[in-house]
């Protein structure tokens, strides 16, 4: 499966599998701007509403979740483990498990729960990849951990009875019964919610340069865990509290965020990084910077109030997507491959459309939050606001089909 | 594109008009217009079925005799010129000796000059020109003038095609392959993974065929530019992918999406779908199919090349089609289970029986089978109407476009209705708050919309407002699930009623009606109902069981007491009569609203 390929081994099939991915989902991504341009492009019962989930979850479970998969298999030395064999098969589960929920998705099969969309058969399907991915890992671990240290064997037993849980969370947070707490105020999440998810990357964040490249070159940076461990506090403290974006303990929970934007980039200074890493590097904190730094801005009351429901908050979620994820995604596949993403074509006209996209959806959010008087008479700073988010999402699949075709063919 | 030089491209050129001659012919003859003469006819059932034969066994036959003499460029010339003949006398052909004789012919001409093609083709080109003839030939056949044809005009079509490629066609019968990579797909798994895209192929063809609405979504008369276009296109993508030596993509790529065609055939509400499927993934493993014996089988000469054609077309070609069809003839539709089971015959012939291969498949089979059981919606029998809606409002993604939460304190309130109590938000399983709002909050949609009017909207949204971004959902209403989603709506905020009736009430318009044309607004947002001349008569009035008002000459029974009548009328628009088909404007302004009711108070008099 992995011929003609310049790249082998199962990190490389997954980050194959993960840009494949990308390319569907910002074909879907592109199609559903057109619906919002024409809706007459809707093939019978194959609605918005059904490719949206398709988008959202092959984009966060197909594009930006395999290269952790890549990142575990390497951790875990699948490659390196007389199992080997079965790594390539966790991708392919994982890549099916996904097939499956889209044919779900779009058969109406739906949790209505956004990035948590598994129910029934599509639940099943990715549970069974997880499940047979948990058992590449343990079986390689079995087979490695004789020849690793004591500390790396005691510490990846931890890391696989972690993920042992990963499946039966899944299954507990896609269930009906179960909603995060909401901000009455909105109907959305809290501070503390976004602070929360929020510090789950930045947990990512620390760990990346630790496991990839090592110890840090001027000590193991107390300071950065501490604030780590303390935000972890706030946010307990503030999600048990609950209240609205106007209360300032939540304030308090989104602003506990904000040296993240400094604390990060400080901390991955002390590493050595590869050569051809430095690009999506510093693409990556730039766009973490705009993230945080908007995040706080839209949490203001009376903005909030304005781009509530509004295509700000699409913006917004593309920034997370599009532009961070993204960035931090392609810095990892750089990372595991030695390989590089994109050319010097693709990349930059990746970073400026998804740019010039966000712009447009934040600005037309904007005015959207003025009244509801555009949705009985379209105008046309909104329909040009969707062409040019088209023509934006037309040069990002672009960039993807070519990322992926580069990492196929030398 | 294949290099070698002006000659090289000539012969090119020549090589790909012939693969546009022989699929164009047994496109538009041997799969439709004899077919359709011989139903012409009046011929039945059996002897169909008999003609029909006698056309498979002479094309198997003529091809292994091809494979056992060895290929050469005269045996094309003689087919293609018998294939003319064929198709030139099929439509004076009357009796049954005479169809039988075209058929044997017809199935002779293709059994030499499909085997003898594919084992001389790598001589004359390379690849990229097989897809682009393959394209043509499919495009061809698909534009209107060709395919709106008469069955006997059709013939003489074919004829003509099959001989423009007996003139064109290259001399040279010396065999090389022009420098496309060494990767080959062995024979036991070439039939398999072709049997199985023929088989798809025919079994979708023959429904699409048979259902007069899905024939109509394929192959109307809006459609055929389209079908060319994908044909032609997915054929040199086909082309191009191969020689580049993506030769496991392109059949994967083709099962992908014959299988979304195939599922899509099984549902009226997705037929549409199909009609862009089909084409794309018959292109795509058309290319392949003639491309296997000479280029991908590792055939070391043109003899083999021939044989291998030859096994390949009447195993994966004939039995392929015959058991598709004769599937879809018993069973009327192509199963979830075979597509399933299409794959993975094609998932095992491109892991090329691999043992190391086989793991995924095993994972991919398991978790296949993990997300199969669930596969049908299920559909509580015992479900009130707007429990069911609710499910409804739930598969189709409804929350990706309204959300359900009119926030307390804002200005949601005075436009979407009373806001819920968060608890009783949070109680329902699951949450349905929405995210984004391309259009309105339905909080209390209930209170606000009537079901009449929330029907004739889901049938035809533009209807109402013009250039709205909501798609028609009139397919849901063939089945019953469009009544349960408007009962769900309906019963959404109902209990808001009397709230929202106080506060159209109290309610006052601020503004100057002054910048408003109210002609406009009134041909944009009221005429659908009401008529442009407000006489009650508009294009949507018979979709309400009580006719939409004369706002010319009444009756007037809710405004018709006020004192001050233009603040009267002004609080109907905006809120609507509520508890009828009179919906309110909650998106026009207020000074929008004074502009309209000054005018609708001035007809009165």
């Amino acid at each position: 499966m992995a011929e003609d390929s310049t790249m082998t081994g199962t990190p490389a099939l997954a980050v194959r599998h993960s840009l494949g991915w990308l390319v569907f989902g910002n074909t879907v991504g592109l199609y559903l701007a057109l619906l919002l341009i024409e809706p007459g492009l809707q093939a019978g019962a194959w609605t918005y509403g059904r490719w949206m989930p398709v988008h959202l979850n092959v984009q966060l479970y197909g594009w930006t979740s395999l290269p952790l998969v890549a990142w575990l298999l390497t951790i875990y030395q699948v490659d390196q483990s007389r199992r080997s064999a079965w790594g390539a098969a966790a991708v392919w589960a994982w890549t099916a498990a996904l097939a499956v929920g889209v044919l779900h998705w779009l058969g109406g099969t739906s949790s209505g729960k956004l990035f948590l969309d598994w129910k029934s058969g599509s639940l099943q399907a990715f549970v069974a990849a997880l499940v047979i991915l948990w058992c590449v890992l343990a079986a390689a671990w079995i087979d490695r951990r004789s020849v690793w240290s004591r500390t790396r064997s005691m510490a990846s037993l931890a890391g696989l009875l972690g993920l042992a849980l990963v499946p039966v969370s899944l299954v507990f947070a896609s269930s009906p019964a179960v909603y995060p707490p909401i901000d009455r105020t909105t109907g959305g999440p809290t501070g503390s919610s976004l602070q929360g998810s929020a510090l789950l990357v930045i947990g990512l964040m620390l760990l990346l340069p630790r496991i990839i490249t090592g110890h840090p070159r001027h000590g193991r940076n107390p300071a950065v865990w501490i604030f780590f461990a303390v935000s972890w506090l706030v946010f307990g403290v503030t999600e048990a509290m609950g209240g609205t974006h106007r209360d300032p303990h939540q304030i308090l929970a989104v602003l506990f965020l904000l040296p993240w934007v400094w604390l990060l980039p400080r901390d991955w200074k002390g590493f050595d990084w590869p050569q051809g890493a430095a690009a999506w590097r510093y693409a990556m904190f730039g766009w973490w910077g705009m993230l945080v730094v908007s995040s706080l801005l839209m949490y203001q009351d009376g903005i909030l109030d304005r781009i509530k429901f509004t295509q700000a908050l699409v913006a917004h979620s593309h920034m997370a997507m599009a532009g961070f994820t993204t960035s931090f995604c392609a810095l990892l596949i750089v990372l595991l491959t030695r390989h590089p993403i994109g050319g010097k074509l693709s990349v930059p006209a990746w970073h400026a459309s998804a740019l010039m996209m966000i712009a447009t959806l934040a600005a037309a959010g904007w005015l959207e939050g003025a009244g509801p008087h555009w949705m009985a008479d379209p105008p046309a700073w909104r329909v040009a606001g969707f062409a040019l988010r088209a023509v934006c999402g037309a040069i990002m699949l672009a960039a993807s089909a070519h990322w992926l075709w580069k990492h196929r063919l030398p | 594109m294949v290099g070698g030089g002006a000659t090289l491209n000539v012969r090119g050129v020549r090589a790909s008009a012939t693969v546009a001659a022989v699929y164009g012919f047994f496109l538009l003859f041997a799969q439709f217009a004899f077919v359709e003469l011989i139903r012409a006819a009046g011929r039945g059932h059996t002897e169909e079925k008999v003609l029909l034969g006698v056309m498979a066994l002479a094309g198997v036959a003529a091809g292994f005799i091809t494979a056992w003499r060895g290929a050469h460029p005269s045996m094309i010339r003689r087919a293609l010129v018998a294939a003319a003949l064929s198709s030139a006398l099929a439509p004076i052909s009357g009796n049954m000796p005479g169809a039988l004789a075209v058929a044997a012919l017809t199935g002779s001409a293709l059994g030499v000059s499909t085997v003898a093609l594919a084992a001389l083709l790598p001589g004359w080109c390379g690849l990229p020109w097989v897809g682009l003839g393959t394209g043509i030939g499919y495009a061809v056949c698909n534009l209107p003038f060709v395919f709106q044809q008469s069955p006997a005009h059709q013939s003489w079509i074919a004829a003509g095609l099959a001989i423009i490629g007996a003139l064109v066609m290259p001399e040279s019968a010396a065999w090389k392959q022009q420098g496309e990579k060494p990767n080959t797909l062995p024979f036991p798994a070439a039939v398999l993974l072709f049997t199985a895209l023929v088989w798809m192929d025919s079994a979708a063809f023959f429904i699409i065929q048979h259902a007069a609405d899905l024939k109509s979504a394929t192959w109307g008369a809006g459609h055929l530019w389209r079908n060319a276009a994908l044909h032609l296109v997915f054929a040199v993508i086909s082309g191009l992918c191969l020689h580049r030596g993506a030769r496991r993509l392109v059949p994967l790529a083709a099962w992908g999406l014959l299988a979304v065609a195939s599922l899509c055939v099984n549902s009226a509400s997705t037929r549409d779908i199909a009609g862009l499927f089909y084409p794309a993934g018959v292109s795509l493993y058309s290319v392949a199919l003639v491309a296997w014996p000479g280029w991908l089988s590792g055939a070391p000469d043109s003899k083999s090349a021939a044989w291998r054609a030859a096994w390949l077309f009447a195993v994966a070609g004939w039995f392929g089609s015959a058991n598709g069809i004769g599937m879809a003839q018993t069973l009327q539709r192509v199963p979830a289970g075979f597509i399933a089971i299409a794959g993975v015959v094609l998932l095992l012939a491109l892991l090329r029986f691999n043992r190391s291969h086989m793991r995924p498949a095993l994972a991919v089979a398991a978790v296949t089978a993990c997300g199969l059981p669930a596969t049908k919606q299920a559909s509580p029998s015992q479900a009130t109407a707007a429990q069911r809606g609710r499910i409804i409002y739930q598969s189709e993604g409804c929350i990706h476009c309204h959300s359900r939460y009119s926030r307390p304190g804002s200005p949601d309130e005075s436009i979407w209705g009373p806001a819920p109590d968060p608890k009783t938000v949070l109680a329902e399983q699951p949450v349905l708050i929405g995210n984004r709002r391309q259009g309105p909050d339905l909080t209390n949609i209930g209170a606000r919309r009537s079901e009449a009017w929330l029907k004739a909207h889901f049938l035809n949204p533009s209807a109402l407002y013009q250039g709205s971004v909501m798609p028609s959902y009139a397919h849901l209403f063939a089945d019953g699930r469009g009544d349960d989603l408007v009962r769900f709506l309906k019963e959404s905020g109902i209990e808001s009623t009397a709230q929202l009736m106080g506060s159209q009430s109290i309610w006052n318009p601020i503004g100057s009606a002054l910048e408003y044309d109210a002609k406009a607004l009134f041909a944009r947002h009221c005429a659908a109902c009401h008529g442009v001349d407000g006489m009650g008569k508009g294009p949507l009035a018979n979709q309400f069981l009580i006719p939409p008002a004369n706002l010319r000459d009444g009756p007037f029974i809710r405004t018709q007491a006020a004192d001050d009548l233009e603040t009267a009328i002004a609080r109907v628009i905006k809120f609507g009569v509520i508890g009828s088909d009179m919906p309110g404007h909650e998106t026009l302004t207020d000074g929008e609203i004074l502009a309209l009711a000054r005018m609708l108070r001035e007809w009165r008099h």
